[in-house]
């Protein structure tokens, strides 16, 4: 911190920040310490050290197949969201139509409307149509919360593309797939990385829209995890959150490297 | 093919600057036909099914569960009438409001350190307040749980017991309070992104302005830092509002049964009594609440209403 910001201020700003970091932390912390502790109920400070939960975690078969069905869906969520999201990124920034700001607003509505509705509400139709494989449906709903990430993070990248090096591309000859495929991509392939990337995440960690459109045959991990914490006592929960924190982390350090962390989630 | 497409293509050849706006000209309708899928995907998966909710929630519903006629506002009034269901809204907005206010005065610190100091420290503090924003919303009130474990073997009470802050444990868990914590924590990265965004763009020099004309560092901040930030304030509170009003498993892990928000009676109503129209009067309720709150806030950002009028 600089000289500008200094004193009796300063020390205020420092303490309240540091505290907040071990507020954020602390639970987190926890949770990884009770996952490697030696006692069935979970005790503070954390006694004894052994990797059996991790053992019994690896060897449920309830939870391996709810991590099967998570990383499936969260991979068939992602190539959705790019397929849908990518185009319509192209048209909200190369497009000069009528109501392109209204066409903008719609299509990004899904992030300020409470997810657990858009799930719900979906669910209810759903079941009108008939709709009854529960891995199509999260498939459906996770599309919905997921591409208004892809197009936000594509339309930040296509804006920040050079549109003359396309002008050159199709001057000298190029065809609109071989300028899009050549020219444009390249530039926006991190932002289209991280749409996908972010995809993934969320449709991995999602609850509120899950939660309506899952069946007992069909559970992804953030429900197997609730009904283990809520319903049943289970003394290797603090393994399996330890795993989704850890894969979390890949990711976060993925996003850091492909676009920095700020730009990913604040533009 | 035909001559006039020949002529467009020696065009551009000769004359570049007419070619330019022609192939721009011819570009636009292709290129926002690109959207339609997504349209029409978010039509029929999305903007439908919110029509048909809020459609089926002054709607009745028969004994064998069939919704139709007679139209009603009955569902609405139960929810005001009914002191039960009543109660559940006021914790809503009470625990929301409480919530995106501590946020608010907590992430101020947080964003100016963030903003102002070596890029260094900005990048350690960046991760600490995102990473866990990626980590499953179960695993955090899972974490807190731990954390707040009513008895003397729970992280809290262990802390204040040795400190001697309390002579017998203290219960947390399964309140009101317990609640706004765990949605702190959730919720807390994105009251600091906003707010670190529109600090990062106020000029410096005006500070040190201020602060050459004698102002303190809390008049600076008042007077200069504060109203500056306003748009980031408001976006940072809109969106820890919104989130929270609308939240269901953080209410479910730590508020146990004096504790429940709207998210959990709906989801009651639906997979527990069957009562769908009341369920989705509820959700209309909820998605009022956070659609008035978004759209006063976006009154406030775009009309420029936020800058001090002196």
């Amino acid at each position: 911190m600089d000289e500008r910001f200094s004193g009796f201020g300063a020390f205020i700003l420092y303490a309240i920040t540091a505290g907040m970091m071990l507020f954020i932390l602390a639970p987190l912390l926890l949770v990884m310490a009770a996952s490697v502790s030696d006692s069935y109920f979970v005790t503070f400070p954390p006694q004894g050290f052994t990797l059996k939960w991790y053992a019994k975690v690896l060897q449920d078969r309830d939870f391996l197949e709810a991590m099967r069905l998570s990383i499936l869906l969260a991979l068939g969520t992602t190539v959705g969201s790019l397929l849908f999201g990518v185009p319509a990124a192209f048209a909200l920034v190369r497009g000069h139509f009528v109501g392109l700001a209204a066409i903008k607003g719609f299509l990004l509505s899904p992030l300020i409307f409470p997810a657990l509705i858009t799930g719900l509400a979906l669910l209810q139709v759903l079941n009108k149509l008939g709709s009854t494989d529960a891995r199509l449906n999260l498939l459906i709903g996770h599309i919905v919360v997921t591409s208004p990430y892809v197009i936000r993070t594509v339309v930040t990248s296509l804006q920040l593309v050079d549109e003359n090096l396309e002008d050159a591309a199709r001057t000298l000859g190029a065809g609109r797939l071989r300028t899009f495929w050549r020219v444009t991509l390249p530039q926006i392939a991190s932002g289209v990385a991280a749409g996908g990337l972010f995809a993934f995440m969320v449709s991995f960690d999602n609850y509120p829209v899950t939660m309506w459109l899952a069946n007992s045959e069909y559970t992804p991990v953030p429900l197997v995890l609730m009904r283990q914490l809520v319903n049943v006592f289970d003394p290797s929960v603090p393994a399996m959150s330890t795993i989704i924190i850890l894969m979390a982390m890949v990711g976060v350090l993925l996003l850091e490297k492909l676009v920095g962390l700020r730009r990913a989630l604040a533009a | 093919m035909t001559t006039s497409d020949e002529a467009v293509a020696v065009l551009t050849v000769e004359a570049p600057p007419v070619a330019r706006e022609r192939s721009r000209w011819r570009l636009a309708l292709p290129v926002g036909v690109l959207a339609i899928p997504m349209l029409a995907f978010l039509t029929y998966f999305f903007f439908y099914p919110a029509l048909a909710l809020l459609f089926s929630s002054i709607q009745t519903q028969d004994s064998r569960g069939i919704i139709g006629r007679p139209f009603t506002l009955a569902h609405y009034a139960r929810l005001v009438n009914v002191e039960l269901y009543a109660r559940v809204l006021w914790t809503t907005l009470r625990i929301s409001i409480i919530t995106s206010a501590l946020a608010t005065v907590l992430a101020y610190p947080v964003a100016l350190v963030m903003v102002k100091s070596r890029p260094m420290v900005t990048r350690v503090i960046t991760l600490i307040v995102i990473a866990p924003l990626i980590v499953s919303v179960v695993v955090r009130g899972y974490g807190w749980q731990l954390v707040l474990q009513n008895g003397p073997k729970g992280m809290l009470n262990w802390i204040l017991m040795t400190l001697h802050v309390v002579d017998a444990p203290v219960s947390v868990l399964y309140t009101e309070t317990a609640v706004v914590i765990g949605s702190l924590h959730v919720f807390f990265p994105m009251m600091v992104l906003p707010l670190a965004s529109a600090l990062g763009k106020i000029d410096p020099n005006l500070e040190d302005a201020a602060r050459m004309l004698g102002a303190p560092w809390w008049k600076v901040f008042l007077r200069v830092t504060l109203p500056l930030s306003m748009p980031g304030f408001v976006a940072g509170f809109t969106l820890v509002f919104s989130l929270t009003a609308g939240s269901f498993v953080i209410p479910a892990i730590l508020g146990g049964a004096s504790a429940v928000m709207l998210g959990n009676l709906i989801e009651q109503q639906i997979f527990v009594v069957y009562d769908w129209p009341f369920g989705a009067a509820i959700a209309v309720v909820l998605v009022g609440l956070v659609l008035a709150v978004n759209g006063v806030s976006m009154w406030l950002l775009e009309g420029r209403r936020l800058r001090r009028p002196d």
